[in-house]
């Protein structure tokens, strides 16, 4: 999960939050100071036709 | 004989959150509990370190303002956080370490503690952790 940060208490604003070891995400996302990003889905792959027919 | 005039100011996180602003005084004691190993024979008491059980105690003013002393600390009762506490504001240096309790615990937090004309303020402990000291 990608976390950036809402609040300047935290850090600066947009920025993405790493937590570090031993802190309460769950706390921080309660509070307001960090947000979930939605990740982007990756982009499917263009559809193809592939011709089959062998022309004789 | 050399002496240093120290202000204290210092720069204090629970959970990450900068609660400088908030805070008025913090009490950082390192603490190795004492096991006692005094045998026959001996004619003092003699010890031996045992668990680490530092604390952290502050003394905040008590706001329910968005992102402030209450937003912080309302989750974490009950659970483990990581607090540091620095000397001052400046750059971390072997002059200005900030210290870490990494895993400490807050038992309690004082909801409210309201009187006539005064400010509200509340005191919270963080018992326990992993304690480190950092000088870059």
């Amino acid at each position: 999960m990608i976390y950036t940060i809402a609040s300047t208490k935290l850090g600066i604003i947009g920025d993405p939050f790493i937590a570090s070891d031993g802190i309460n995400v769950a706390a921080l996302l309660s509070g307001g100071f960090i947000v979930e990003q939605s990740t982007p889905k990756p982009k499917k792959p263009a559809k193809t036709s592939t011709d089959t027919n062998e022309e004789i | 004989m050399a002496t240093s005039t120290y202000l204290s100011n210092p720069l204090v996180t629970v959970n990450a959150v900068d609660l400088t602003d908030q805070c008025s005084a913090a009490n950082l004691t390192r603490v190795i509990e004492a096991l006692e190993s005094t045998s026959f024979g001996k004619t003092a008491r003699v010890y031996v370190g045992g668990l680490e059980n530092s604390t952290l105690t502050l003394t905040m003013y008590n706001s329910f303002a968005a992102t402030e002393t209450y937003a912080t600390l309302a989750a974490l009762v009950g659970t483990s956080t990581t607090v540091t506490i620095k000397p001052t504001s400046a750059a971390t240096s072997a002059t200005n370490p900030v210290s870490t309790l990494t895993g400490c615990y807050l038992e309690t937090l004082p909801i409210v503690n309201a009187s006539l004309g005064a400010l509200d303020t509340i005191d919270i402990t963080f018992t326990g952790g992993v304690y480190s000291v950092a000088t870059s």
